[in-house]
């Protein structure tokens, strides 16, 4: 492996960065200023002849800056491989150094976009365990060089640790089309809908933004409520939306897993999950053992009839980084059940686990929720008596009460735990069934909840605080959380193994 | 089913109901007040003010009813807050750190020494006044849920950091 020796000098990352990089400016241009844009195009009529050419050569001086723009962050990008430490520069005109030693690098994943895919390079991101620098992304590197850094880093991490073990060059699990068309159509699709739903209302909130800008909301006002009063008019089109709807959800399921979870390979190699997917942005993840801290086995009931399951890794994320903790959470889709047992396996965890039963959580959780929801349907009704002029609005409640008493029904029979010597696993779900697993060692701090209501009923929230966020059983006997809280802590302080 | 841990049984784990819990310093209890009472003078202030200025003639009786409204309401966070601040009690093991709080919420948190990343005092202005602190214990993942301990001698506060230090390092 001479390999070392190509990053012991600082040098610079493939040179058609630049063009990634001036994708990437030109792509994250357009995204803040796509509604000017298209204003501007309406207008395209109205403008005079002789403004085109000004309005060209903004765009040509606008487009040529960006270039040179794109040009100095490569040229300013630099990175080397110095006593065990990553080094990197970096910075135009505010110049940061920035060195991160190799036992903080967590993991170096690859990463494929679009324009990425095309040109042949690969971005090479360096996760760090530390809460304080940023995480460091190169965005291209030929594969040769990419796979060599990350030999130079993972093989001096490796000396202290055991010899590599022999790579089995079979996949563990791969997912072709056929099957992951299967996946997605059984996602889901409430949960697409949603997704959507966000997305749209951003977008949105957007246009109502720009308009509100420029003294415009009547208009579009206007537009809305001559839109919604011919809906209002006619039934068909109600039917119709909502047959609609379902198309819309059912098609971005399919759109996103496929897109997400394409060509899904997984292998088992030393100790870790390597995985590829991605359909227009291609990445690799290697998940370490000891990086995940928790996993969540989730099914539901058409995925349980063709014998399928997802997982969900979390890995450890540093507190204050936010928008980093989505890139944290990696999902394996498609999982048949003597998959799940060899994950289970991977992660030491025993099998004897799956014939203890599940305990139920007290029945005061469910009396909670009754109790919670009349804060949302006793002013809902309040709203409909004095807000409508006929009482034909009452007839929703006959629609969302029994649907809220299924939901309650599912809510508190799917809320149960069970604990061996060395994990806990908490069961939650409504449509979806999820089971999350969690080694008592990973928990950094536990914490026990109790409202004076739930006291009288002696019933108490436990909250496990994990490196990937907090994980909550809720309402079981005051009794069995003293155990568990004590008995995680006595886990704890005697484990002599690191959580991370 | 309760008895869900049988193996270890033989083991004594140290029990939390077991321990003696300490109470803060009693000195904090004042410190809470005049944070109480600085909200309340800002909050009768601003509506002093929003009444006088901005309210038409024919809302002038409603203005009482705010008065009373907000002093009722503040009355009610004396109230809470100075029982409920004996029941703020903290407790240093061997091996962990407890906090407990609360009267009509009640929580119970423990850190064991081996998952700390860092630990802070920090003191306000009253506090400092007061001589007291407050020390933060900050364990990896998302810190806002993590253990703080407020209204604690500032001498207490450095000694209890200084315990911890060393757990930590050996």
């Amino acid at each position: 492996m001479g390999n070392t020796a190509d990053f012991s000098q600082f040098r610079k990352q493939s040179k058609k960065g630049i063009l990634v990089i001036y994708a990437n400016l030109l792509y994250k241009a357009l995204k803040t200023s796509w509604l000017v844009l298209l204003l501007v195009a309406q207008r395209f009529s109205k403008i005079q002849e002789n403004h085109f050419t000004y309005i060209y050569l903004g765009i040509a001086v606008l487009l040529v800056f960006f270039l040179i723009r794109a040009f100095l962050i490569y040229k300013n990008f630099q990175f080397k491989i110095a006593k065990e430490h990553f080094v990197l520069k970096q910075g135009i005109l505010k110049k940061s150094n920035t060195s991160i030693p190799f036992d903080r690098i967590q993991n170096i994943n690859f990463k494929q976009n679009i324009i990425q895919q095309i040109i042949n390079v690969h971005e090479v991101n360096v996760e760090t365990a530390g809460s304080t620098k940023a995480e460091i992304s190169i965005k291209a590197l030929s594969f040769k060089d990419a796979k060599a850094l990350k030999n130079a880093v993972t093989i001096s991490q490796k000396k202290e640790n055991k010899v590599e073990e022999i790579i089995s060059e079979k996949p563990f699990l791969k997912i072709n089309f056929p099957a992951l068309l299967k996946v997605s159509l059984t996602e889901n699709h409430f949960h697409s809908l949603l997704l959507l739903f966000a997305v749209l209302i951003t977008f949105f909130q957007q246009i109502t933004d720009l308009f509100d800008g420029l003294g415009k909301k009547e208009v579009l006002d206007n537009y809305i409520s001559e839109n919604t009063s011919a809906l209002q008019s006619s039934v068909i089109l109600i039917v119709g939306l909502l047959i609609l709807l379902t198309v819309i959800a059912v098609l971005s399921s399919v759109v996103r897993v496929v897109f997400k979870h394409f060509n899904l390979t997984v292998y088992i190699k030393n100790n870790a999950l390597e995985i590829y997917q991605g359909l227009t942005t291609k990445k690799t993840v290697i998940l370490k053992k000891n990086k995940i801290q928790h996993i969540t086995i989730s099914t539901n009931p058409i995925k349980k009839i063709l014998g399928i399951s997802f997982i969900t890794f979390k890995q450890a994320i540093s507190g204050k980084v936010k928008k980093k903790q989505l890139d944290k959470i990696i999902r394996i889709v498609g999982c048949k059940a003597n998959q799940v047992n060899q994950i289970k396996e991977l992660l030491d965890f025993s099998a004897q686990i799956d014939a203890i039963p599940f305990q139920k959580s007290n029945i005061y959780l469910k009396y909670r929720n009754y109790i919670r929801s009349l804060l949302f349907f006793v002013p809902l009704n309040i709203l409909f008596y004095f807000g409508m002029e006929d009482y034909n609005a009452f007839w929703v409640n006959a629609i969302i009460i029994p649907v809220y008493i299924i939901v309650t029904h599912f809510f508190y029979k799917k809320r149960v735990f069970k604990c061996t010597e060395d994990i806990m696993v908490i069961g939650s779900g409504i449509l979806e069934t999820h089971q999350t697993y969690l080694p008592f060692y990973k928990v950094q701090n536990i914490k026990l909840k109790q409202t004076i209501f739930q006291e009288r009923k002696g019933v108490a929230d436990l909250v496990f605080q994990t490196a990937s966020g907090k994980l909550k059983l809720p309402c079981i006997s005051i009794e069995k959380a003293m155990h568990i809280y004590n008995y995680t802590l006595f886990k704890v302080e005697s484990s002599t193994k690191s959580w991370m | 089913m309760t008895n869900l841990f049988d193996n270890n049984i033989v083991i004594t784990f140290p029990d939390i109901t077991k321990i003696d819990f300490v109470s803060i310093s009693k000195k904090y209890l004042n410190v809470i007040l005049l944070n109480i009472t600085i909200y309340f003078v800002i909050f009768i202030c601003s509506l002093f003010i929003v009444t006088t200025y901005y309210l038409q003639d024919e809302m002038m009786g409603f203005k009482y009813y705010l008065y009373a409204g907000i002093t009722i309401l503040f009355g009610f966070f004396y109230v809470v807050y100075a029982i409920g601040f004996k029941k703020r009690k903290y407790a240093v093991r061997e091996k962990d750190v407890s906090y407990k709080s609360g009267i009509l919420f009640k929580q119970t948190t423990s850190v064991p020494f081996n998952r700390v990343q860092h630990i802070e005092i920090d003191q306000g202005p009253f506090s400092r006044f007061f001589k007291l602190a407050s020390l933060s214990v900050y364990t990896a993942g998302d810190s806002s849920d993590d253990l703080k301990i407020k209204g604690i001698l500032k001498e207490d506060a450095i000694k209890i950091k200084e315990f911890i230090s060393t757990k930590i390092d050996g």
